[in-house]
């Protein structure tokens, strides 16, 4: 027996089902009965219920590649901010220099080892140094869909755009390109895809808008040369 | 003293208070979730002309650093009343009233949170009030637990309180602040409306057992309605705002 519909928005403290099997994460279990945790939508997901919360800051799993700030460099480890609930950490030998030698501020590109109590920890092995570029973010929840099926979006926006984006799943992401008008319009495209992130026929909204600049930015050039 | 020369009729022969209500009638409440956009979460409870905002900021890191707890979130409560939420000018700062239901506030919302899901974090919650008409830590509580489930952390059950008081020998729910300093006594609840546990109770002045069964009663009928406004309002924040489910 279950006491909400399908993807019903549900509140701290309501009461889901009375079979205690069927509690999933954003759930709990009270004197046999599941109660919802969070504030969210609740699914059956897997055959357990499944709040999927409305806001939640980014919580790393491990392989996740994400994007941080370096915000102190001590002897053997160095803190990395991700924007999620605690600052992750790189560990490395006190005999030798921080991985690629970063630095406080630099942006690091790097996979999450692992998550848990011990909080949150990177592989200094494949840890990147990400040296150009305009850092944007947004909410961690929406990166699936600015990936898209298989990457279609993403590189989409790469192919019509001409810049390289790098994209942490904690939200933040890097667009570096040759020109300010390329950078500019993968900008609008992902900010476009966050802030529309639940709708449908996405795709077809952000092709027209990369189409519109190339058009605009084409127009601009022939003038310049008439001119 | 002047209070005493006062004299104010606080129920009329019809049993009508002060302020035109029956003596088990709430003052109107207006509840908005998500009102603050710089906060992680964020409330706003209107009882009567009892205004309050609520954020909330985290979990993140804890400063300063040595309360982190290896294996909780902390809890971090500031109650404060606006300089100009009282007729007569506050003083900034933290007074020793805003210092203890600050602690009240955090140790009533400490029992609904699930810490253990955040460790070595801290939650920071600020209780703002606007203006002040009695029965603002009640509202507070109420606008707080909105703040915390609209920042996404995982809690229990909401939390909704309201005052009872005991003016000119009768109970009454929901008292403002004509009743509270003029009234015999003032007793705050707060319950977690689903799990029917009190998270707060205060009582100031004097009451009979009888009395305050009784008024606890009528605090419950109170929080019942409050918390059905409580649901609406976050339910209504999120469905203007339905979010991507591909996660």
């Amino acid at each position: 027996m279950y006491y909400f519909s399908d993807k019903e928005i549900v509140v701290p403290g309501q009461l889901l089902t009375d079979d205690p099997s069927k509690s999933g994460p954003g759930t709990y279990v009270y004197n046999g009965k599941v109660y919802a945790a969070q504030a969210g939508l609740a699914k059956l997901r897997n055959g357990v219920i499944t709040i999927i919360p409305v806001k939640s800051p980014y919580k790393p799993e491990p392989g996740d590649w994400v994007i941080g700030v370096v915000v102190d460099v001590k002897p053997n480890s160095v803190e990395v901010d991700l924007g999620g609930y605690n600052f992750a950490v790189i560990r490395y030998s006190e005999q030798m220099q921080p991985p690629q030698n970063v630095k406080i501020g630099d942006v690091v590109y790097a996979r999450v080892k692992s998550s848990g109590l011990k909080g949150v920890l990177l592989d200094a092995d494949d840890l990147r140094k990400i040296e150009e570029g305009i850092i944007i973010s947004i909410s961690p929840a929406h990166i699936p869909r600015l990936i898209g099926r298989k990457g279609s979006m993403i590189n989409m926006i790469k192919r019509e755009t001409g810049c390289s984006i790098t994209v942490g799943r904690n939200g933040l992401i890097v667009v570096s390109g040759p020109t300010s008008e390329g950078e500019f319009t993968a900008i609008s495209a992902i900010r476009l895809i966050a802030s529309e992130a639940h709708s449908a026929g996405l795709t077809d909204r952000v092709a027209a808008l990369l189409k519109r600049s190339k058009e605009r930015v084409s127009g601009n050039d022939a003038g310049e040369q008439a001119g | 003293m002047m209070l005493e020369n006062r004299q104010v009729k606080l129920i009329d022969e019809n049993g009508i208070r002060v302020d035109g209500r029956r003596p088990d009638e709430l003052r109107p409440v207006k509840i908005e979730v998500g009102v603050l956009d710089n906060s992680d979460g964020s409330a706003y409870v209107e009882m009567g002309r009892t205004k309050i905002y609520a954020a909330v900021f985290g979990p993140k890191e804890v400063y300063p650093k040595h309360l982190e707890q290896p294996d909780r979130a902390i809890l971090n409560c500031r109650y404060h009343m606006a300089s100009f939420s009282v007729d007569e000018r506050k003083p900034l700062g933290m007074t020793r009233r805003e210092i203890e239901l600050s602690k009240v506030i955090r140790q009533a919302l400490e029992t609904v949170v699930f810490l253990e899901e955040y460790p070595r974090t801290m939650i920071d919650i600020f209780v703002e009030v606007i203006q002040a008409d009695g029965g603002t830590r009640t509202a507070g509580i109420t606008a707080a637990s909105l703040a915390l489930a609209d920042a996404g952390i995982a809690m229990s059950d909401l939390i909704a309180g309201v005052a009872v008081g005991k003016v000119e020998g009768r109970l009454v729910l929901d008292i403002n602040d004509l009743e509270d300093k003029y009234g015999e006594a003032d007793m705050p609840v707060a319950i977690l409306p689903r799990l029917n546990s009190i998270v707060l109770f205060q009582l100031n002045g004097r009451m009979t057992l009888e009395e305050v069964k009784q008024a606890l009663a009528m605090a419950r009928e109170g929080i019942n309605k409050i918390y059905q406004l409580q649901v609406e309002a976050l339910k209504r924040r999120y469905s203007v705002n339905q979010i991507d489910e591909g996660q």
